[in-house]
């Protein structure tokens, strides 16, 4: 355990963190590695799956080349070990002993099955800090229940709020059930960890369920006080929203744009825009003025006289002289225009990472910037690239018995 | 009152102050909160938030989930008094955090290096929607908007169809809770180094930077990720299926050759299931049309719950699609105690706060459930109830000084 100063620029103590998880809490170990944490990586001798997700670098598969692993372990350490085989657990117990932090995201009860469920490990390690985050919880008649992203999207409510009101629900893109859990389980590791060295605390047990963490993601929606208050279910509203009009994304002349009008005075200005550039009177109709609620009944109308506006500018237009009439609208960026964004640029927000097979990509790993803190910036790591250093010098194993080890498949 | 009867809380003896409304910001301080720091929330009710009136059909009753644990005093700082006594505030807290933009801060006569005269070692996170440096950093935004900035709904939605907005205020959950890791790794790092730390986050940051693998394969590729509904390049059946009633949908994701064969088994081995057009993954994401109406057809006639409970008992991923009558009376969340009774306040522009009405409704636990210092559940305080706590018992105003000060409305 250590309670060191972190390296100068960077803003965590070298705390090491074990990481077992599969994608349910990749990213947690990812934020904690980011901002200085030593996370090391344990994966089976064959290597994490994720490593066989594609896309792929350059559309070469190979385990060092799928752009899902690059993205989710960026500044981690690896090193193999077979949890099952009786040596590569005696390893990892020797390894445990000694650290601050194990986060894991396996099935509920397998890390008991092992003999590696908290109350045992503490035993070795007072001041240990263990992590759960799986999709249900520790507890609870689903907790042995299965998951994916699109399950997890599912049982949290979010699909029921995300797509077209006559249409199914749908899920969000880039399996975003990835975040909110692993999110969690950071903060309560801080804590955790504060508590600990701070507070002169002992160490303890987390249980984050990825269900209850996503549906902290979307609170300001609230179904379940919808019902608890009104007897009503929320449902989704399209692209576009039918309480806030106009709010929503609509298409302009090379793309799309968002807009969201809120205030009264927010529609007069955008009222009187559209008639200065469509000469369309009907716009100014006395009927439409107020808050957003007043034009809930011309909703459609509105709409299709807000695309004739919006298809006459690029978004880019629409962004900038929309803030000089104090109107939001904001640019639906795809993934090439965030890379040239140059806000993304101005604060530090990419960071160029040299991997000798995926080669230099630009990375998005400044989520704060500061002028004291930066990210720690070291590409995701080789499967087993830090066996040596781990197994060797810092468990002492020697040159003899780490050779045995491999040839048994332990490591 | 969970948890009273433990000992101490991570973050006690930490004092934070927060200034700004919505949803990033004031979700930090209630997760700071509940980690035990004493967060005090400075509002005014000249200005309210308006989450005060988000969801539109209960004005207040979303307010616990952003603001429990914190004390609420009133101050407007746009004003020489109210600001006067908000620097006092600065000088005995460990935390500063705002979300205005630098134009506004400057009007009032808030600026970062002043804050550090009067506290030298503060922290500051300072988290604006778009970014507080670079050429946006006067720009307006909205937070629902900001999904689409962040390059996530270009993602969602059906193929060929418009991207799909979530009516939620998505990006700012990321924001909200990246920023309690930072400032508890800055409050170490400054015990340990004597070194404070000023940083500044977005929510279109946070947004971006949940595109991640998309990012590099396009830097690799030039390839732009596709919008593909609820399909899965490697799974099928892969989607949400209409079941019994109004707008009741189970998900199911059939993701290997044993999971069909249970699949098939659990709805009972229909005559389809052996066709060679769904014998193995190639074949049924070839026949996905068919094998959809097919699988539909089966579901239309449970409920939803039972769909999923009997494809989860045959080990199939499965989930119903959760409505919000789904999330309060389910037995799961029931039995985790997720949600929990909580006073509100109704939201009324013509009145103070104070004058408001007493309701009951609900607000979900902090979901990290912690075993030595567990997180605090935590008071829910109307704006302005801790106002005498704060200007009189910590910072030792007088009675008669803070009578004057709400007289001119500085505290107000």
């Amino acid at each position: 355990m250590s309670f060191q100063a972190p390296a100068d620029g960077v803003l965590l103590p070298p705390y090491r963190v074990l990481d077992l998880t599969g994608p349910e809490g990749v990213f947690c170990g990812k934020l904690l590695a980011d901002y200085g944490a030593d996370v090391i990586k344990i994966e089976p001798p064959d290597g994490d799956p994720t490593r066989q997700k594609p896309p792929f670098i350059g559309d070469q598969p190979g385990p060092e080349r799928s752009a899902y692993f690059l993205f989710y372990n960026t500044n981690k350490r690896s090193v193999t070990l077979d949890l099952e085989s009786p040596q590569g657990l005696d390893l990892f117990k020797k390894m445990a002993a000694s650290a601050d932090v194990l986060i894991e995201s396996f099935p509920v009860g397998y890390m008991k099955t092992l003999g590696l469920d908290f109350d045992i490990l503490k035993t070795d390690n007072p001041g240990l800090v263990m992590a759960s985050i799986t999709p249900f919880g520790q507890t609870g008649p689903w907790k042995d229940f299965l998951s994916t992203d699109l399950i997890s999207a599912a049982v949290s409510g979010f699909m029921q709020i995300t797509g077209d009101p006559d249409g199914p629900p749908l899920r969000q893109g880039n399996e975003q059930s990835h975040f909110p859990g692993a999110q969690h389980a950071a903060v309560a590791i801080m804590g955790a960890l504060f508590y600990r060295d701070m507070q002169g605390g002992r160490g303890q047990y987390i249980d984050v369920s990825m269900q209850e963490a996503m549906i902290t993601y979307y609170t300001d929606a609230h179904p379940a006080l919808a019902w608890m208050q009104n007897g009503e279910n929320v449902t989704r509203v399209g692209t576009n929203s039918t309480l806030v009009i106009p709010l929503g994304a609509y298409p302009s002349k090379d793309g799309w744009i968002s807009a969201g009008i809120i205030t009264p005075r927010e529609w007069e200005n955008l009222s009187r825009w559209m008639f200065e550039v469509t000469g369309n009177e009907e716009i100014l109709n006395e009927d439409y003025k107020g808050g957003n609620q007043d034009r809930a009944p011309y909703n459609d109308i509105i709409t299709a006289l807000v695309i004739d506006f919006t298809t006459r500018f690029t978004s880019e237009e629409l962004f900038h002289q929309g803030q000089e009439r104090n109107l939001v609208f904001i640019p639906v960026n795809t993934v090439a225009d965030l890379l040239v964004d140059p806000q993304l640029e101005a604060s530090n927000f990419w960071f160029d990472l040299a991997h000798a097979e995926a080669g230099t990509l630009k990375y998005p790993l400044g989520v704060f910037d500061s002028e004291e803190v930066s990210p720690v910036t070291k590409p995701a790591p080789y499967l087993g690239q830090d066996n040596e250093a781990v197994f060797k010098g810092e468990l002492g194993l020697s040159e003899t018995e780490l050779a045995s080890l491999r040839s048994q498949g332990a490591i | 009152m969970t948890g009273q009867a433990f000992s101490k809380k991570a973050l006690a003896g930490t004092r934070v102050l927060e200034l700004g409304p919505y949803v990033a910001l004031p979700m930090t301080g209630r997760i700071l909160a509940a980690m035990g720091a004493e967060v005090i929330k400075v509002e005014t009710n000249k200005v309210l938030d308006e989450m005060n009136f988000i969801p539109a059909w209960s004005r207040g009753g979303g307010q616990p989930e952003f603001q429990r644990g914190k004390k609420r005093i009133t101050i407007d700082v746009r004003t020489p008094d109210g600001l006067e006594v908000f620097k006092e505030l600065v000088k005995v807290s460990d935390v500063f955090m705002t979300n205005f933009r630098r134009n506004i801060l400057d009007r009032w006569g808030i600026d970062f290096p002043e804050l550090r005269r009067l506290r030298p070692d503060i922290i500051v996170m300072w988290q604006t929607g778009l970014g507080g440096i670079g050429p946006y950093y006067t720009y307006k935004s909205y937070g629902i908007l900001v999904q689409h900035m962040g390059g996530v709904s270009l993602m969602s939605g059906e193929e060929g169809e418009p991207p799909a907005t979530i009516n939620t205020s998505y990006s700012d959950y990321h924001t909200g809770v990246f920023q309690p890791v930072a400032i508890m790794g800055a409050l170490m790092r400054r015990r340990l180094t004597g070194q404070p730390a000023t940083m500044e986050s977005s929510i279109f940051k946070s947004g971006a930077l949940t595109a991640g693998p998309a990012l590099l394969d396009f830097q690799s590729t030039g390839r732009m990720p596709q919008r593909m509904g609820n399909r899965d390049p490697n799974a099928a059946p892969h989607g949400v299926y209409r079941c019994q009633g109004d707008d009741r949908w189970c998900a199911i994701a059939v993701q290997s050759a044993d999971q069909w064969s249970a699949f098939c088994q659990a709805i009972g081995n229909p005559d389809w299931c052996g066709e060679d057009a769904f014998s193995t993954l190639e074949s049924r994401l070839a026949n996905q049309g068919r094998l959809d109406e097919l699988v539909g057809e089966w579901t239309i006639g449970q409920a939803a719950e039972d769909a999923m409970t009997r494809l989860q008992e045959a080990g199939v991923p499965a989930g119903l699609v959760s409505q919000g009558q789904d999330l309060y009376e389910g037995p799961h969340l029931k039995a985790r105690e997720f949600y929990r009774p909580t006073p509100f306040y109704l939201a009324d522009r013509s009145k103070p706060a104070w004058e408001w009405e007493g309701m009951e409704g609900i607000s979900s636990a902090n979901p990290p459930k912690m075993t030595e210092s567990p997180m605090d559940f935590g008071h829910y305080s109307n704006i302005g109830e801790d106002n005498d706590y704060v200007f009189k018992e910590i910072l030792g105003m007088s009675k008669k000084e803070v009578d004057r000060l709400k007289e001119n409305q500085s505290l107000f």
